[in-house]
């Protein structure tokens, strides 16, 4: 039993950031869920192999995989789910959609603060999966370039370029979103 | 815009990622230019929003479901895959441990999570689309040739190094030809072999970092995939043919 507490010990402080990642690929909570417990169970059976001493972007990199492979189960594309799930109410007016709130960030999370506040998580779902998750591990879990490249398997290089268009382009969304907000409220 | 190479640079100084010159150079642009400045502030308050709004947390009862497991899959007496792991890096084990590999495929899916560098999933993931991409397609090929010195020079100007492009027909690994594909962010060759009905795509690009001594199989998606790395080359196979006669086309190349 005692790999299970060496694991344990080692794992499961980094569930959050796990769960955070597969929410921000998968865009659905029990989907999430579901994830980070098959990456784990995954990540056990394989930490003989670990040869880091940092186990966080490893455990990440479990994650992200298996998150992308119930993407493609799905049979859609991490871009196409992040669009519709982020939009429910594109036609609509903004009210509507906050309302459909059950794959959107929590509504607590939308209504919390300003508005452009909130519009920085709708921005956020906008990106294509190979940009959103870069923003991810390195704005909300702060990771360095180096573990975000073990975690996706690129060269520090791309993690820069990925990022830096990552950014430029959350910023152009953002202010589309909040020039739509301004139209609205008038 | 005169400041307009140095934005991708930026995010990185604002991340603390850049030192010595490179981090002078982005710390006096900031100075020095206004534009520049603001461009850093919007990434830091974008960043701050996202940290603060963003962070989606796991539901309590999911650490307890995840250790419920763990104790579960230890009291099982099914042999973890990390054993066979164990194994596989014993140099004597290593040809019995792909064999096994290759027909163990219940385990296959966590042994190529475990075994795997990191980085690597995601570039067998790649290939195994661009397999399948090259096979949706009319043809595999763009460049179409049983001679090697039609698609060898194919690749000038189109790749930035001259792949090993050889003919095995006599071996019965007939070379239909070759073509471009992208993989891990790359423009990477693909040189395109027949064994009876199947198709072979082999993807190369120059190796970056050290090269594994031994070939390393698995299977995904139900085709089996081989990578190596030779005299600075990395090398990935992939086909639905079976996993000896790919070995075969390896020893070949």
């Amino acid at each position: 039993m005692a790999v299970v507490s060496n694991f344990e010990s080692a794992a499961v402080p980094h569930m959050d950031a796990a769960f955070n990642l597969a929410f921000w690929l998968l865009r659905n909570r029990t989907d999430a869920e579901d994830a980070v417990q098959e990456a784990y169970l995954r990540a056990f059976r394989a930490y003989a192999t670990l040869k880091s001493n940092d186990i966080r972007p490893w455990l990440l990199a479990i994650v992200r995989n298996v998150a992308y492979r119930m993407l493609a189960r799905r049979g859609r594309s991490g871009n196409v789910i992040s669009f519709d799930e982020a939009f429910p109410g594109r036609g609509g007016d903004g009210a509507g959609e906050i309302d459909v709130a059950s794959d959107a960030p929590s509504a607590e999370t939308l209504l919390i603060g300003e508005g452009d506040r909130a519009m920085v998580t709708t921005a956020l779902a906008e990106l294509p999966a190979t940009f959103r998750e870069v923003v991810v591990l390195r704005e909300m879990e702060g990771l360095s370039y180096r573990e975000i490249a073990d975690v996706i398997g690129v060269p520090i290089g791309t993690v820069m370029s990925r990022l830096s268009r990552a950014r430029g382009d959350l910023k152009t969304i953002l202010q589309r979103l909040i020039d739509k907000d301004l139209s609205n409220a008038m | 815009m005169p400041c307009d190479h140095a934005r991708t640079l930026l995010g990185a100084y604002v991340d603390g990622e850049l030192t010595g010159a490179a981090r002078q150079a982005a710390a006096d642009q900031v100075r020095s230019c206004p534009a520049c400045a603001d461009a850093a502030d919007d990434i830091r308050r974008i960043g701050r929003q996202l940290n603060a709004t963003g962070r989606e947390v796991a539901p309590p009862q999911l650490a307890q479901r995840i250790r419920d497991e763990l104790a579960k899959e230890m009291a099982s007496d099914r042999p973890v895959p990390s054993r066979l792991a164990t194994t596989w890096r014993a140099p004597a084990a290593r040809f019995v441990g792909a064999m096994v590999a290759a027909s163990v495929v219940s385990s296959l899916i966590t042994w190529s999570v475990a075994t795997w560098p990191r980085g690597e999933v995601r570039l067998e993931n790649d290939v195994v689309s661009a397999h399948i991409r090259s096979l949706l397609q009319d043809s595999p090929i763009q460049v179409a040739s049983s001679d090697n010195h039609t698609v060898k020079p194919w690749f000038n100007g189109r790749i930035d190094f001259a792949p090993e492009v050889k003919d095995f027909t006599s071996e019965g690994f007939p070379l239909l030809g070759g073509r471009i594909d992208y993989i891990g962010g790359r423009r990477v060759g693909a040189i395109v072999y027949k064994r009876h009905l199947h198709v072979i795509n082999v993807f190369m690009w120059p190796a970056a970092g050290p090269e594994p001594a031994d070939a390393l199989a698995d299977v995904a998606k139900g085709y089996n995939v081989l990578h190596w790395s030779k005299a600075g080359v990395t090398y990935w196979a992939i086909s639905d043919l079976n996993a000896d006669e790919m070995r075969q086309l390896h020893g070949l190349l």
